[in-house]
């Protein structure tokens, strides 16, 4: 999908945020379209968003998961962002992401960014739990 | 539509001889149309003499205010049409989700603050919510948006068939990013100012002056000249003067605004805004 001659300006604020703060964050759009993320969460992915572009949701839900410890798809129904997109209310989780060095750890709260005009999109802040046991 | 400035000063009026070349007035711009429509983007106190201007001569008023803070509202209550029991005016602004227009003006137009409460108008006054798709007002298609000041604040473009007028009076699209390279869709107020024939921005602070004054949710002049490059307008129109820049220091600022803009490579043309312009847009 195109991107709009102009986001919300809840996105527009959210993403200025994300890219000056050193945690990992993405900010995603009310289809769940990844539509940035910061240099923080590009170096757990192993990708800048500059090279990456815009994700959309079937792509990045197939490549990144979340999955469980063996690398199963978890239901989305519970998971943070589906929270927030969903129910309108922030969401926290611990899961597996796949990244180039294989499934690692994360944990994640999602936020959803709601102005006058209805939900946006969620803005979705996570850390590497590395050497811990999410589950 | 004939575009006139009756107050181009930001944050509160500034009075005296040291500012009356471009004027001391707050936000005001009046908006004739075609078929005589009186459009006004904001309240400043610049609407007080407007309204000495129209008294007796207009019956239907149209007042689009882009936020409530006071420089852009302050003018209301000294607005002559309001005080006319024969005029009908329609008071267009931003709604937060907790309370409406019209009770948020009503905290400023009312005990203790004033004298009158806003039910004891005079006219026929009513309250509209700006935030919805493009509307048409005399012949103008109207557009809102909401772009980066602090608390909730509204752009507008009016269109003609051959015209068109973006005013984005108080807006710092500029924070936190770095106006020459972020994607143009990424860029408050970019939809609304886009080609527009005459840009009406936010200009208030020197590139020094802003460093300490970052978030406080207007321009440097580096930022209002880039953003007006990128929007592509054909002429730049720097607005909401700072109250301390006297007139000797504001044909300094006009004069670094245009000497960036033709270093810039931009097309068109970009200048201060002065109370008491006049302006004629084709269509």
């Amino acid at each position: 999908m195109a991107e709009p001659e102009e986001q919300p300006l809840e996105l527009i604020l959210a993403r200025n945020l994300l890219a000056i703060i050193s945690l990992a964050a993405i900010l995603v759009d009310v289809d769940g379209t990844i539509v940035f993320y910061n240099d923080a969460a590009g170096e757990i992915l192993g990708t800048r968003f500059e090279e990456m572009g815009r994700i959309p949701a079937e792509r990045w839900t197939a490549e990144l998961g979340p999955f469980d410890q063996h690398g199963a798809r978890l239901p989305q129904e519970g998971l943070p962002l589906n929270v927030a997109l969903r129910q309108g209310r922030p969401g926290y989780g611990r899961f597996y992401t796949s990244v180039d060095a294989g499934l690692i750890p994360v944990e994640a709260t999602a936020l959803p960014l709601i102005g006058p005009a209805g939900l946006h999109g969620a803005l979705v802040v996570f850390w590497s739990l590395e050497g811990e046991d999410p589950a | 539509m004939r575009v006139t400035f009756w107050g181009v000063r930001g944050s509160i009026p500034a009075p005296g001889a040291a500012a009356a070349g471009v004027g001391g007035n707050t936000s005001c711009v009046q908006i004739t149309t075609a078929d005589e429509t009186e459009v006004i983007l904001d309240a400043g106190t610049g609407i007080r003499e407007l309204g000495a201007a129209l008294a007796g001569r207009c019956r239907v008023v149209h007042i689009l205010l882009t936020h409530l803070h006071l420089d852009h509202i302050q003018g209301l209550m000294f607005f002559a049409p309001l005080f006319d029991p024969s005029v009908e005016v329609t008071i267009w602004g931003p709604t937060s989700g907790q309370h409406g227009l019209r009770e948020n003006l009503a905290r400023y137009i009312s005990n203790p603050l004033s004298p009158i409460e806003i039910r004891e108008l005079p006219a026929h006054v009513s309250f509209e919510d700006a935030s919805r798709p493009a509307w048409e007002l005399g012949g103008l298609e109207v557009r809102a948006a909401l772009i980066a000041h602090r608390g909730l604040t509204l752009g507008y473009r009016l269109s003609s068939e051959r015209a068109s007028l973006c005013y984005l009076p108080d807006h710092e699209p500029g924070l936190g990013v770095d106006l020459d390279s972020l994607d143009a869709a990424w860029i408050s107020g970019y939809a609304l100012a886009r080609n527009a024939s005459l840009l009406i921005h936010d200009a208030q602070y020197e590139d020094d002056e802003y460093r300490a004054r970052r978030g406080w949710g207007h321009s440097s002049l580096s930022d209002a000249v880039t953003f007006a490059r990128r929007s592509g307008c054909r002429r730049a129109m720097l607005f909401h003067h700072d109250p301390a820049h006297d007139d000797r220091r504001l044909e300094a600022i006009g004069a670094r605004a245009a000497a960036l803009w033709d270093g810039s490579g931009a097309t068109g043309s970009i200048e201060l805004a002065r109370e008491g312009q006049a302006i004629e847009l084709a269509g």
